[in-house]
């Protein structure tokens, strides 16, 4: 359980930053050097508890957090509404962007490792190189000019959601079906699963288009450090006393081949969770060139204006993000590999 | 070409050895493996295509880096579109007069070429200053919390693990927003400090709010930086404390200092090089993705990345030139150190060298039979 | 092929082409096995034991080369294969199936994510038609017959959680499931202690007995070699030098690296004074010496002629044959 101690931590880190800035944030909030009401300033600053000690803001904010009560000062929402509107975004972009990676690294790695030192590995070679030399959003206004500016393949404004109806019947499921059904109306927040769930296949098409972009532009980026890992592994793999005794008893190469690759997916699923764990922390360059409303811009807003309880907010759920990816890898690891399970 | 660089190479360490020679006799002697170690460490290098083209980019880097602002010829914080409108958002022309850049004009008429000269030396500070500052403070703190263990250790390895856990960019984010106004208020108090600065990244005096922002986002990358250097650290630390030949230092009254400055450190300095050498290249991303997002310096500081993003205004039919020539040199920057990095981890792996003495050992074999 | 002759291997040749140069592992290398003997082949470590053993059914991979040679081997009454030409298919068939392996390391011969039991069951199916519930429960036959307890419950193990004489033994299961003519087994006792050490040869030689198989068995160690074997080949620098039944060896050695190696082990066979030790290195094979391999170590070099002359194998007394020109003319 170290991992409370993680996010605790790492809510403290925003109280620091905020310790660090000389001005009022709530003039930022409330409108700006130019003051409005002072009575306006007084009302939002007991609301948030300013002219309390330290200890007494961090406990109240806190608080208000986990009970979902947490007001966005600049946008008069509920904090947990915006994000329960963002981060299903992000999620979308994630899944893209993985998809794009995996499918880019893992052939790539996989030919690499059966020609080793040929000209295909000396390709996927170089690939990597450039794949972590390159600014990202360089490649990304090129990918632009080439497949939105000149081809208009894709499209870079707003997010397709499925129907309203839909939304409805993913909003029944609770009731219908009891544990599953929870567990199905959380999948359906975001939008590409829940119209999939309804099997409104235009949306999901439409999804596919507005994201396609930004993954591709993931997966050039990050497809040839997973290729490296698959061909490192497979290789090593490979190369192992075990392969050889499955060879010397005569096994089908099919069967072979499994042996290795099995050992191999171990670092590869490593890698794989924590990349996607790091798209989900939202990739803050690739939201603001292509557009997408997700937590990366959403945090970088809620920065730059100070806005605390959005900060403390998006944070937490960074935090809790990071936790999840973490158990699920290691679940995942204990699943394959025998030898690490408790 | 290789042969030419291990000769250089060889002749260096020779200097050096001479040197040491003339400082105290019988160095050579006493350290003649080591020398030769070196030697092969140089010939690996010279063999290397990836570690050649590499190090070519990094000379390339520094050089430019370090003379481009007094070789530009033009100054950055000149409004020339103000006074020839033409030279607006001008395209890259190749007739080489006078009146036509070679990569193109941005919005001030400025050629893009002569902002790159200064634009290399901002990046290239930077990013060395976050790993060089960055990597001895992490590698202190990862020794001191390997070593000490206990409170210490404890304290040490939560904090480390907030700063994992929290997004890099976004960490980053946060303190280059909140770090300029400290920053700003901090050079008013030490002008000396802040003259030095202006001066290493080549500005006037008239923009040091700008370098107030420059030196925020490096600051947010070193605190970014630190954490991984000290885990690793910690980690050899531990794996080697419990060795005996520590044990055998300790009896020996050696002082805690000691130990681990003379017999840890020797042993992960290779992997952390190669680190820092990749790190370099990811710092110089980084510190150019902050700028693009709006946190670094602002106009008329010709930041690579904070000219791109003004370009994306543009893009791209008045502005792809921009983009194509500020993202090449980030890119051929960021390669260069990742080549680099690269080739030192393979000349630095003892395997690569045994390989190379065996296969001169059969070599000569061969020879002297005939 | 005489009628009791089980596998004939003649002139192999097995190359490794590395950054360094051309490592000659095996050169020019014969040996025979009969039906239901057990070969022993010695030598010192990099000596060529091990690469001959796999080069005769093509398990060396690139860099190394079987460059020419020919391993004939007798799959029933009427059909003898040479194993170095024929098709990867019809080798699969024979490969844990009449031909089985038993490795030196038994934690990295088996993989780790798999249990003992699955290993054994897809040797099996790989081979026979059999389902995988027949199969599981011939495995746990297997593990009873190499004495590892608690057979049922073991299958479900996997390595980590076995001890090296366990795995081993679950290797030899593995080698016996199909019930092969010849069992190649490389060091199998090098990795394990002195007292399971003991247990897995006499395993060894219990199975052999019980169902008539051939074995090779590749070690350097000569107390081994008077345990359990028939035969002795002695190998050097990647050539066989002298062999002979195992008494003959023991009593007559007549090579002198034979002699030298004799000597340096403590022998219950005779009374010796001192353990003497073989001077010199085992020789590079990127650049073998010249004539004899043995020359620049052997007490009994002839100048003119020892470096100069490579030695054949010649029939010294029946069944024994060495490779010195103490022994031939030169």
């Amino acid at each position: 359980m170290t991992f409370i101690p993680t996010i605790v931590g790492v809510i403290l880190i925003t109280y620091i930053i905020a310790y660090l800035i000389p001005t009022d944030p709530v003039r930022a909030w409330v409108g700006g050097e130019k003051l409005l009401n002072p009575e306006a300033l007084e009302r939002v600053r007991k609301k948030y508890k300013f002219d309390a000690p330290w200890y007494e803001q961090f406990t109240f904010l806190t608080y208000m957090l986990f009970t979902g009560q947490l007001d966005d000062p600049i946008k008069r929402v509920k904090v947990i509404q915006e994000l329960s509107f963002r981060f299903p975004i992000t999620f979308e972009l994630a899944i893209f962007g993985f998809i794009f990676s995996a499918l880019i690294g893992i052939p790539l790695g996989i030919i690499s490792a059966l020609r080793k030192d040929t000209i295909i590995d000396f390709f996927v070679r170089f690939f990597a190189f450039f794949g972590s030399s390159m600014p990202s959003f360089v490649l990304y206004y090129f990918l632009i000019l080439a497949l939105f500016v000149m081809a208009k393949t894709t499209y870079l404004a707003g997010v397709p959601r499925p129907s309203t109806t839909c939304y409805a019947y993913i909003s029944s499921l609770p009731s219908s079906f009891p544990i599953i059904g929870h567990l199905l109306f959380y999948v359906g927040q975001i939008p590409l699963f829940g119209s999939m769930m309804c099997g409104e296949w235009n949306i999901v098409w439409e999804t596919a288009k507005r994201f396609y972009l930004p993954g591709l532009a993931l997966g050039l980026l990050n497809g040839g450090f997973i290729a490296r890992i698959v061909r490192n592994s497979l290789l090593d793999a490979l190369s192992s006393d075990y392969v050889l005794f499955a060879k010397a008893r005569g096994l089908p190469k099919r069967w072979v081949w499994n042996h290795a690759f099995k050992n191999a997916l171990v670092p590869l699923v490593t890698v794989l969770g924590l990349q996607f764990g790091g798209l989900l922390s939202g990739a803050v360059i690739a939201e603001t060139v292509f557009n997408i409303p997700g937590m990366g811009r959403f945090m970088y807003d809620s920065i730059i204006r100070l806005n605390f309880p959005a900060i403390i907010a998006g944070t937490f759920l960074f935090a809790l993000v990071y936790v999840t990816v973490n158990l699920i890898v290691d679940i995942l690891y204990a699943l394959i590999d025998p030898r690490i399970r408790y | 070409m290789s042969e030419s660089v291990y000769n250089l190479l060889s002749k260096i360490i020779d200097l050096y050895a001479k040197s040491r020679e003339k400082v105290k006799y019988g160095w050579i002697q006493k350290n003649i493996s080591k020398i030769n170690e070196w030697k092969l460490m140089a010939y690996a290098y010279s063999r290397s295509y990836i570690g050649l083209v590499g190090g070519f980019l990094v000379l390339i880097t520094v050089l430019l880096a370090i003379l481009g602002p007094y070789v530009s010829w033009e100054e950055y914080w000149d409004y020339r579109a103000v006074l020839e409108p033409d030279l607006y958002l001008r395209p890259p022309c190749l007739s080489f007069t006078g009146n036509c850049p070679l990569l193109g004009t941005d919005e001030w008429g400025r050629d893009i070429l002569a902002m790159i000269l200064y634009g290399m030396r901002i990046s290239f500070v930077i990013s060395l200053l976050v790993v060089v500052l960055g990597v001895p403070l992490g590698i202190i703190l990862g020794l001191m919390a390997g070593y000490k263990g206990g409170i210490i250790d404890e304290i040490l390895m939560r904090i480390t693990d907030m700063f994992i856990a929290f997004p890099g960019l976004i960490l980053s984010i946060a303190f280059a927003t909140v770090l300029p106004e400290r920053i700003r208020g901090l050079l008013d108090t030490h002008p000396a400090l802040r003259d030095f600065l202006l001066g290493l990244f080549a500005l006037r005096p008239q923009e040091y709010s700008q370098l107030a922002a420059l030196l925020s986002v490096f600051s947010a990358l070193i605190i970014v930086w630190w954490p991984g250097y000290a885990r690793i650290v910690r980690g050899s630390v531990l794996s080697v404390k419990e060795q005996t030949f520590i044990e055998a230092a300790r009896s020996l009254g050696l002082s805690t200092w000691r130990i681990l400055l003379k017999h840890l450190l020797p042993n992960i300095i290779s992997p952390i090089l190669v680190m820092a050498t990749f790190d370099l290249a990811t710092a110089t991303l980084l510190a150019a993705s902050l700028s693009f997002l709006g946190l670094g310096p602002q106009d008329p500081v010709p930041e690579l990345g904070f000219m791109i993003s003004k370009a994306g205004l543009y893009f791209p039919e008045r502005s792809w030139w921009i983009v194509i020539a500020d993202g090449t040199v980030l890119l051929l920057i960021a390669l260069g150190w990742n080549l680099l990095g690269d080739a030192l981890r393979d000349v630095f792996d003892p395997r690569t060298r045994r390989a190379i003495e065996v296969k001169a050992r059969a070599k000569s074999l061969k020879e002297g039979k005939k | 092929m005489k009628l009791d002759k089980l596998l004939e291997v003649r002139n192999l040749d097995v190359r490794f082409y590395t950054y360094a140069g051309v490592v000659q592992a095996v050169s020019n290398v014969s040996f025979d096995v009969y039906e239901g003997e057990i070969i022993a082949l010695v030598g010192e470590t990099g000596c060529g034991k091990t690469v001959t053993t796999r080069a005769i059914t093509r398990l060396i991979d690139p860099p190394g080369r079987v460059v020419s040679g020919s391993a004939l081997f007798k799959r029933n009454e009427k059909d003898v294969v040479d194993l170095l030409k024929i098709s990867d298919d019809e080798l699969r068939n024979i490969r844990g199936n009449e031909i089985a392996y038993v490795f030196q390391d038994p934690s990295s011969a088996l993989n780790p994510l798999y249990t003992a039991g699955h290993h054994i069951v897809e040797t099996i199916t790989s081979h026979r038609n059999v389902s995988k519930k027949a199969a599981s429960s011939e495995a746990i036959r297997l593990l009873r017959e190499v004495l590892i307890p608690h057979p049922e419950a073991r299958i479900k193990n996997y390595p980590h959680e076995l001890s090296g004489g366990m795995r081993q033994r679950v290797v030899i299961a593995t080698a016996i499931a199909n019930h092969p003519k010849l069992l190649i087994a490389d060091e199998p006792t090098t990795n394990l202690d002195v007292t399971v050490q003991a247990q897995i040869l006499d395993l060894i030689k219990e199975l052999q007995k019980k169902y008539g198989m051939s074995v090779i068995l590749i070690t350097h160690n000569l107390g081994v070699v008077a345990e359990v074997a028939d035969r002795v080949y002695i190998m050097y620098a990647g050539k066989v030098v002298e062999y002979s039944d195992v008494y003959t060896i023991y009593e007559k050695p007549l090579h002198p690296y034979t002699k030298s190696l004799l000597n340096a082990v403590p022998n219950v066979l005779k009374k010796i004074e001192r353990l003497e030790y073989i001077p010199g290195t085992v020789p590079n094979l990127i650049n073998p010496p010249s004539g004899c391999r043995f020359h620049p170590r052997c007490p009994f070099f002839m100048k003119g002629l020892c470096d100069v002359k490579e030695p054949k194998l010649v029939e010294v007394e029946k069944g024994h044959y060495v490779a010195c020109w103490l022994h031939s003319k030169g």
